[in-house]
Parts: C-alpha cells; structure tokens; sequence
C-alpha cells in the first residue's frame, strides 16, 4: 500500500527528476527543433519555402487552428475534452454568412459578427453546463452536440451557399492591417493572451490546479464547476473568433466547412505536450504543435514529391501523435523506478 | 424503499430504449403507415448494416473502459484496399479477404499501442483515425474503383430466403457477441475489466490479452464492413466512413453502456443501433430532411447519458 | 505596513515572523498568557467504522509552541485521530476546541480555518504546478488588472523557503523534487496559511539523516515561534529528542500523556504494547515432521524497496511477517506473487523458481496472495459474490471457455459456507457485504483455487473481532492440512497469536527472525523500530 521511496533512492531521485523535468520541459525545445528542421528541410529541396508571400499563407492556415487550440489546451489540461469546435465552425461560419447576406437577414457585418461572437460563448457554455451540472462525460456531451450541430448548420444554410459576402466581412478574412493580414493579428493578440492567462493570474493556475489534482483543488475551495464552465464558453468563444477571421477568406460559406478540425486541434494540443490525463500542458506547446501540424500540407507540396504527396498529410499528422507518444512512454520508463500494479 | 427496488433493476435503459422505439413506430403507424410495411423496411435497411457490425465490437471495447475512434478510417483502408486487389486483377472475393486482413492488421496496431505501450486508447485511435485515413488517402490517391462484378456484389445487396446477406453477416456476429459477453469467462473477465482493472489483473485475467484481441477484432469487423459497403455501393473509395465512428459510438452509449466501462449489454446496443436507424430513416422518410436526423441523434445521445446519470447516481 | 495585517491576507508584508505577533496580539486581546491556554483540546472523541471502533473516548490536548508526540502501534488509531482533526473523518461522540472556540467536526474547511494543517508525507497536492503555485493558489496575491502578484510571491516563497533552510528551485514543478522538498512545500504552504498547529504523520520515514536534521531544526523554530507540531512517527529516538510530551494510543484508547523527559525507551514500548499477552493463550500448533520447504527466497530485492530478503516456510506452517508500515512486507509479498518485478534474487515454490513478474507462473505453481487492499485489488466490487468467487479460477471451472453455473455453484456454495461468508444472496454485490465478509469473500476466491502456498497480506484489517476470530481459525486449519501460509499484519497480538516463526523486516531488509518461543510483542517491536544504536535497550527475556 505505501507508496514511499525508501531513503536508498533520494540521491538517485535528485539527478533522474532533475533530468526528466528538463527532458519534459524540453518538449517545446524539441519542438521547436523539430519544426526548424523541417522548414530548413524543405527550404534546401525548394528555395521558395520561405518566400513572403508562402510563409504568410502558411501563417494565415494555422491562424484558425492556433486560435482554437488556445481554448482546446485549457479545456484537456483540465482533463476534459471538447471535440465538437469542428462543427461548431460550421454552424458559426453559417449563421455570420446567413445574417449578413442580402438574401437573407442582410445585417451590418459589425452586428453580425458581434452574434456571431455571442453565439460561440453560448454554444461553449451549453457544453461547459452539461458537463459539470449535468455530469455528462465531455466526449459523450460533445460527440452529441457535434452531431446536433451539423443539422442545426444545415438547417441554417436551407441546403443553399451564401455567395455574396460584404465587402466588411471579407475584409475581416483577407484585408491586412500594417501588411500583417488580420487573422494573424487576431491570432497573436489570443496567443498573447493565452499565455498570460495560464501563467500569470490567478485563473491560470486554477486551471492547472484542478487537472493536476480535483480532489485537492476541492478541499483548497476551488470551484472546479465554474473553472470548467468558463473554459467550455471561452473555447465557444474562440472558434467564434476563429471562424470570423478566416472563414471569409473563402467566397462561399456551405456546410461542409470545419469538417475534421476538432481532430487538427486536438492533435496539436496532445502533440504539443498536453497530457491527456490533466495538469500538464502549454499553451505555447499547442501552438508549436500547430505550425508543425498545419504546415505539413504546404511542407508536402513544396518537397515537390509529386502532385498526390498530400494525400498522405493525414497519414503523417497521425504518425506525429504516435511519435509524441512513444517518445513520453520511452522518456517515463526510463525515469521511473517504482512501479505502480 | 420502492425506489431502491426502482433502481436495482438493471434493465431500465434498455426498457426506455425500446420504449422509445415503440413510441416512434407507433408514432409511423398513424402518420405514415407505409413506412412499416416490410418492403419498405428492407430497402431501408441496407443502411444500417455496417453501424450495426461495427457497433458489437465497440461495445466490448467501451464495456472495457476504452474507445476505438479509428474504425471509420480503418473501414476507409480496408476498402482502399479492396479496391487495389481488384484493379491489378486480383478476384474481389480474395480483394475482400485481404481487405478483412488489414482490418485485423489495423486493429492489433491498436491493440498493441493500447495494451502493452499502455497508452490511452483516445489518443491512440485518434492518432490512428488519422493516420489510417491518411493511408488510405495515400495509397488509393484519392481515386475510387468500381466496376465489381455482380457475382461479388451480392454480398452487399444480395439476400438469402429473404433475409440480405449482410443481415445474415450481422446475425452471426450479433449472436457470437451476446454469447460471449453473456455466457462466457472473456465476457465476465472483459466487465471486470471495466469495473476495476487493478483487481482484475491481481485475480490473474489476462488483462493485456484481452485488450488485444476486443481491438484487432474491431478492426476486423471495420474490414468486414468496408467489404459489405464496397459490394453494395459497388465502388471502393478512400472518403467512406467518415463520420462513422461517431455514429458508432452514439449506437452504443445510447444503448446503455457506460463510457466509463463495466456496463453495458448486446442487447442495449441492438436496440441503439434499431432506434439510431428508424429515428433517421422515419425522419427522412417523413420530412426529407438530413438536418433533422442529426439533431435528433445527437440530442438523444445527450438525453440519454442524462437519463442514465438521473435514475442510476452510483457513478464516479 | 502591519496595520494592513488582517487574518490571511498576503499583502501582509511583515519583515519577520508574523506568527508570533499575530498570536501575541491574538491572545493579548483574549488577556490570557500563553503557557495556560491549551491551543488543541481533544476530549472523548470516538469514531468507529463499520463494526469496528478505530477510536474510542480518545483525549488530549496539546498547548500552544509545544511539539507533541504521538506514538502506538499500527492500528492503534493514529490515522484516524488525525482525520478526524483535519476534519476528513466526523466522530460519533466527542468535540475538539481550539483556541477555546469549539471546532465544527468533519469539515476540512473548517479545520483549515482553525489553523489546523497536515503535512503528508507525500504532500504532494499540486504535482504539476510548482513551489510558489502549490503555496499560493486559492489564495493568489494580486496586483494590477488582477494578474498575479509575481514579485510578491517570489518573495515571500523565497522568505519561506529561506527559514525552512531550504534553497531548491521554487519554479520546478513540485513533482520533481524530492520527497522531502515536498514536504517543506506543504510545511511552507500550511505556515503562509498561519496554521497554528502542523500535524505531521511519519516525515522522517523517507528523508535521509541530514534532512531529518532540517526538519528537526525547523520544528524547534516553529515551536518557538509558538507554532505547534502534532508529530506521529514510529521512530522513539526521535520522539526523546523532539518532543516536548509524547500521548500512547493503543487499541483507539488514550493509554497516558507524559512529558518526554520523565519516560524512557522500554516505559514507552510497554505503554504501546500493554499487557494483554494474559489474556489469548498461544496455542503450540502441532509439529510438522514430513513438512518440507515450499517457499525459498533468496536475496530477493526491489530497488529501491527492498533488498536481499530471504527466508523459508515450509508446509503446514504460518510464518508471520512483521514490520511498520514502509518496511517493504507487501512489495516482497507482490514481487513474489509477480505483481512487480524483482530487480534480482529468486522465490522458490517447491524448489522450481517462479518466473519473476509473471503472475501466471505463480499461479501455476499453486501461489496465492491475498492482497492488502481488498477494496481495490482484492474485489471487483460491482460483481456479485459468486463472479468474486470463482474469478480465479473461471477458466478452470468453464467448459469450453463458457460458464458453467453448474459447474461454480457448488464452489460458489461451499466457500461460503466454509467461511461463513455473510450476504444478501449469492448474487448480492461484493460491495453490499461487510468489510469483514468482504475480506473472507477475497479469502474464499483465492482458497478456491487450491493453492500450496497462500501469502495473507493484512487479511483481518478493518473487521470486527467476530470475524476476525472466524478468519483465524480458518487459517490455522489451511496450515494443519498442509499449506504453507505467510502472514502479513500489522496486528502484533495477531502475529504472535498465529505464526510458528516471525520474519521481522525494517526499512527494506531483514532485521531478524524470531520461533514462536522467543517472540514477545517487545522483542519484535524492538527490531521492527528503526533504532540509531542497535545496543540500547537490551530488552528483557521473555
């Protein structure tokens, strides 16, 4: 039953904890190497990688995602998990489309987005309420609101694209402030935010607090069901962001969009060092888990290994989750000596 | 006191379950009666059968405390591959076989990574959902394949004295699932699993074991269902089951099994699977309408677990 | 700066200690002087779970700056004291005051509120986040547009860390620090929270000698900065050197609180032991001429648990195994069975060597163990009696891989009649039964499975004496039919009252073997303690 170190292993203990301690911190080190290589990789094959104009389209495909995982890393080091953020862009992306289109609710774009934004809060809270009050496991209440959201979305879009988006909105997608496109603005502003968030009030470490011990948070009177609420809406939040800065990007808004994002994201997250089981995560670690991630496509096209090669980008992310995870069972074997039946 | 012998009666679910089956067919009767007529329940059912053969092995493998998110994409590979046999020549039937092989492949990867890496079975599904599609992606180019020949496209549209083959496929499945979860020591062992993993490997189960084999036979079962649904829609494509999993798994939660394992019966996923299947055929049938279908579902699956929380409270 | 001083509030920038002039001016208010006021006042506190009364009428009370010692023997009710001070557990009858004011019982809120703080050994509450956070959160100083206060708590962790002599990196998580820089973190957290009384339960048991040193060295400042320690530990040596009263539980019974320095070393052990050895005669069991030995092991170690254990057990024997808590009885009993995996050394059963870490292998050879936790590892507890039963040996018992009902049954019906296996039904769940049932339930399952070599580990914790008395005596039958028993327990009176031999282990090895003539609860006591120098005491014969 006792789970003691005998005092035999307290010299031993310093040094391996020291070290594993570094090795896992070192996780963004590691993945900031990793993404270093790669892009010196593929610059060498094709000297236009790093071109103005390329690295800006990549940056502007990883702004959604990044914004996005900012929410997505609270949520899983608070050892839940939301992974309907996919079809919640959808439906986001229908509704600012439907109420600024002329055929439709023809709304000011400020407006609009303005409930666009309203709405991602409440999507967020209705999943941060069923979970906590409700007690439904997060992946059975998102899987369901995943699913309600893709009729809901269709519902929404009565089977037709909206085609004709303002000007004002487009400009939010595509139009540029200082030569830097908005999106990426948006993106650092959260990214920025995040971070300050999680490490420097006291919000953040509550967050932490609670995925690293519930039980514990509990008796030190945190209020694990507001925590989890709060994150849940601000993730709603967030995709509502995300969708308005890049959705319009596109010239028509139809129902296939956000498909296979909720995975994007949590693959960044987890790939980025987050653990699964709670307490552990970086929101800097998502966001180097992004840019690896997102750029794998463009990393793909320009190796120029032939037109089909991007085909495999799905292959590869998933090889990445994979590769993330050996690395942490090899790093905690060899750390551990107890052992725990 | 009546509601403590309210509540230690452990089929409830399965009763609202059926319950609400009635309800919905009762419902069909009076508006739309022919939607019950057996002619018209058959053309409907092609639809299911690959949920539903999808659905057994998910139960086991949620009954255990885990989750398998790849079979959509397991499914997708399986198919790709049925489709490349064929096109260098190969007979669709041995297409069909290899296609089971890669499935099983594509399980026991699962199984190995979940088992003996012991990692959590989410993130490796999710990774594998991934890569799995990925491959498939990959090596079909994104091209499909069709072209079968009837004599092999019988497996999916085919039917036997009446019953479709695939139905037959299911039965046989569905029958060997219920009798080893109900009557067997692997079907006690894969509870005890769920329940309480530590005290089941000091009682000397093969915990380890056990994982395995639930997960390469889930991706058996996925390569059994990218054969059924090349044969029926006669075209092997690197996009099918999307979305799959999701649909699989909202079959047997709303079944009743727990996500957090130690519950669950064959039967409660046999009825999910019947009301996720009338729920989306009525409504379609009725209004024309897909959007409805996936509000429907996806509340049911919430209102469910709902449900379930409210009348049993002994959870974690 | 001190005006702005109010109950917790970290803006409080006082230079030196604040918790002497804040209890100063506490008690100035009051007009008391300290030394008359006792800080704890424990009185007829009784707490008793399931049928078994873990503590009955305990009261003491400890005064304020005073290092309290609490000693007894394991399941003496030390835990459960301590429980019910932080307010996990709520006794049946008895109150607790503090300061006067009576503290509301089985509220850990309100313990903490009263000042009362417990210092785990593995106090570990937050193992991601680190030092300053686990100090801090739930209670963050602020600055501007409410970010967190930096500086603030740097410094104040760098203060606390600075007293408690300590300079490890206070922004590495605490899960990579040692186990005793944990315990400094919980100490400093329970000091920044103004605790007024720390209780601490065995933190010396994995810190090296010059920690020990530390904490020692700490505990004194408290003590003269009027901060009170409740220290429990089995280690006496330290309890002379520390303590300013030591308090003798036994049997969940306050058996006398003395002042340390008018006890010595055997006093104390004969207070924790007492003297009813009178009242069970031990029986001689029987010789065994044709036994042979089932069980060899040999330099059996675990790093870092235990190393080079060996000793033998032969059949128709029960060799106790005794030692406190840490000293590595279950992990050897798990790495035999092959829960763990041994780091080097052999066990033998019948002379074949079992495979290390296989638990099939054991199993084949007719080992059986009986774990320490029954709830957690012994039973599934959702399955009912019967499933329990025959989990073992379902294969065995299956036809064809199916279940035969009627091939369990009788198995099912004789185990529980054979132990008196007390439920609703034979499909009642496992977690319907009493603890004592549930422990011959985890019994039966693994006597249904025929083994040679059954190793017991606390197999009559927690059960009433009834039921104790049942499992005894059933135990005695297994090993006067042949089978060869190892005896975990912390229950002295047990071990001696059962086992032909005590195997006594410390620390990890072991210290000494006693017949069943020799031992006397003093002798194994004697070896099970951690003791400096090894000639003190020299106990008397018998």
């Amino acid at each position: 039953m006792s789970k003691k170190r005998a005092a035999t292993k307290h010299g031993a203990g310093l040094g391996i904890g020291q070290m594993l301690g570094r090795l896992a911190r070192q996780r963004e080190y590691g993945m900031l190497a990793l993404l270093a290589l790669t892009v010196a990789a593929v610059q060498s094959i094709n000297h236009s990688f790093l071109a103005a104009g390329n690295l800006s389209d990549m940056l502007v495909q990883c702004a959604p995602a990044a914004i996005v995982a900012c929410g997505m890393t609270f949520i899983i080091v608070m050892g839940e998990i939301d992974i309907s953020v996919g079809s919640m862009m959808g439906l986001l992306a229908a509704v600012v489309g439907v109420l600024v289109s002329k055929h439709h609710y023809g709304m000011s774009v400020d407006l609009s987005v303005l409930l666009t934004l309203l709405l991602g809060g409440c999507l967020g809270f209705i999943n941060g309420l069923l979970v906590t009050v409700g007690r439904v496991p997060s992946i059975i209440v998102t899987l369901g609101m995943l699913t309600v959201l893709r009729g809901v979305t269709e519902m929404v879009l009565g089977g037709e694209w909206v085609t004709d988006l303002p000007h004002g909105l487009r400009f939010l997608g595509t139009g540029s402030l200082a030569g830097v496109p908005i999106c990426l603005i948006v993106a650092a502003v959260v990214a920025v935010a995040s971070i300050v968030v999680a490490t420097q009030t006291p919000l953040g470490r509550r967050i932490y607090a609670v995925g690293s011990n519930p039980d514990a948070a509990r008796i030190a009177g945190l209020h694990e069901t507001r925590l989890k609420t709060l994150v849940f809406t601000l993730t709603g939040f967030l995709v509502a962001v995300a969708t308005v800065v890049s959705v319009p990007q596109l010239s028509v808004i139809e129902s296939g969009i956000g498909s296979g994002f909720e995975l994007l994201v949590v693959t960044c997250v987890v790939v980025g060092g987050t653990s699964i089981k709670g307490g552990k995560g970086t929101i800097v670690g998502s966001l180097l888990g992004v840019l690896l991630l997102g750029t794998v496509r463009t990393d793909l096209i320009f190796l120029r290994l032939g037109e089909m090669s991007t085909y495999w980008e799905r292959a590869i992310q998933g090889a990445f989750i994979l590769a993330a995870v050996l690395v942490d069972h090899l790093v905690r074997r060899r750390g551990t000596v107890e052992a725990e039946a | 006191m009546g509601r403590q012998r309210l509540q230690s009666f452990p089929y409830w679910h399965e009763v609202i379950l059926a319950a609400m089956l009635a309800a919905l067919l009762v419902f069909a009767r009076s508006v739309a009666p022919e939607f019950l007529y057996p002619g018209a329940q058959a053309e409907m059912s092609t639809h299911i059968w690959e949920l539903a053969l999808l659905a057994l092995p998910m139960t086991l493998i949620i009954i255990t405390g885990g989750i398998d998110l790849s079979v959509g994409s397991t499914m997708a590979m399986c198919a790709v591959v049925l489709g490349l046999s064929y096109q260098a020549g190969i007979s669709p039937w041995v297409g069909a076989l290899l296609a089971v092989l890669t499935g099983a492949a594509a399980g026991a990867a699962n199984g190995v990574f979940v088992a003996k890496v012991r990692v959590h079975p989410l993130i490796v599904t999710l990774a594998t959902l991934a890569a799995y599609r990925g491959v498939a992606e990959g090596i079909s180019l994104a091209k499909p394949v069709s072209g079968f020949p009837a004599g092999f496209t019988v497996l999916g549209l085919g039917s036997v004295a009446g019953v479709p083959i695939p139905g037959l496929i299911f039965a046989v499945a569905l029958l060997a699932a219920a009798v080893v979860l109900g009557k067997t020591t692997t079907g006690r062992s894969i509870y005890a699993i769920g329940h309480n993993e530590l005290a089941s490997r000091f009682s000397g189960i093969s915990v380890d074991r056990i994982k395995l084999a639930l997960y390469t036979l889930s991706g058996t079962a996925a390569g059994m269902a990218a054969a059924v649904f090349v044969a029926r829609r006669n075209t092997a494509k690197a996009d099918i089951g999307q979305g799959m999993e999701l649909d699989v798994i909202t079959a047997v939660v709303l079944g009743g099994t727990s996500i957090y394992g130690g519950r669950g019966r064959i039967v409660g996923t046999l009825l999910g699977v019947l009301l996720i299947h009338e729920t989306r055929e009525f409504v379609s049938w009725q209004w024309s309408r897909d959007e409805l279908i996936f509000i429907v579902v996806g509340a049911l699956l919430i209102v469910s677990v709902l449900l379930n929380t409210v009348l049993s409270p002994r959870r974690r | 700066m001190r005006a702005k001083c109010v109950s917790r509030d970290l803006t409080c920038a006082a230079p030196n200690s604040v918790y002497s002039s804040q209890y100063n001016s506490l008690l100035q208010s009051r007009g008391t002087s300290i030394s008359s006021l006792p800080l704890v006042e424990v009185h007829g506190i009784s707490k008793a779970f399931g049928g078994v009364q873990a503590l009955s009428n305990v009261s003491l009370n400890i005064a304020p700056g005073e290092v309290h010692a609490l000693v007894g023997e394991n399941g003496a009710g030390k835990s459960t004291l301590i429980k019910v001070l932080s307010g996990y557990h709520r006794p049946e009858s008895g109150r607790v005051s503090v300061s006067g004011a009576d503290l509301r019982l089985g509220d850990i809120a309100a313990s903490e509120a009263a000042g009362i703080a417990v210092i785990h050994q593995e106090s570990t509450a937050f193992p991601h986040l680190n030092t300053e956070d686990n100090i801090f959160v739930g209670r963050e100083p602020r600055r501007f547009l409410g970010l967190l206060d930096r500086p603030l708590i740097r410094r104040r962790t760098r203060e606390l860390l600075e007293r408690l002599g300590q300079d490890f990196n206070p922004r590495v998580p605490v899960e990579e620090l040692t186990v005793a820089q944990r315990q400094i973190v919980g100490i400093a957290r329970a000091l920044s929270k103004q605790s007024r009384l720390l209780i601490m339960d065995e933190p010396t048991a994995s810190l090296s000698s010059r920690e020990t040193d530390i904490l020692f060295r700490l505990m004194r400042q408290l003590r003269s900065e009027g901060v009170s320690v409740l220290y429990i530990s089995h280690r006496l040596e330290e309890v002379f050197e520390l303590s300013d009263r030591v308090t003798v539980l036994r049997d969940g019974q306050t058996v006398r609180t003395r002042q340390t320095a008018e006890v010595d070393r055997t006093e104390l052990i004969r207070m924790m032991v007492g003297r009813e050895l009178g009242d069970q005669a031990a029986e001689q069991r029987p010789a065994q001429p044709s036994s042979r030995v089932m069980l060899e092991v040999r330099n059996l170690s675990r790093a870092g648990v235990f190393e080079n254990v060996s000793f033998e057990l032969r059949t128709g024997e029960i060799v106790g195994l005794a030692g406190l808590v840490g000293a590595g009885r279950s992990e050897v009993a798990r790495a035999i069975f092959g829960i763990d995996s041994p780091t080097s050394g052999t066990a033998a059963v019948d002379g074949r060597n079992l495979q290390p870490g296989s638990v099939r292998s054991a199993l084949q050879s007719g080992v059986a163990l009986v774990p320490e936790d029954r709830q957690h590892q012994g039973l599934v507890l959702p399955m009912s009696v019967g499933e329990n039963l025959v989990m073992v040996i379902q294969s065995l018992l299956a036809r064809c891989g199916f279940r035969s009902s009627r091939r369990e049954r009788p198995v099912v019906e004789k185990m529980i009649r054979k132990l008196d296996i007390r439920a609703a039904s034979e499909g009642a769940a496992a977690e319907s039964l009493s603890g004592g049932n549930q422990q011959k339930l985890v019994l039966g399952k693994w006597l249904a499975t025929e083994p040679r070599l059954l190793l017991l580990d606390e197999p009559t914790r927690g059960i009433d004496v009834a039921a104790k008395t049942e499992v005894h005596s059933a135990i005695r039958k297994l090993a006067d039919d042949g089978m060869a028993v190892l005896l975990i327990s912390s229950d002295l009176s047990e071990l001696l009252l059962m086992s032909d031999r005590i195997v006594v282990m410390r620390a990890g090895s072991v210290a000494g073997e006693l017949s069943r003539t020799e031992a006397t609860q003093e002798k194994v006591l004697h070896l099970a303690l951690p003791s400096s120098d090894a000639a003190t005491t020299a106990v008397g014969t018998a």
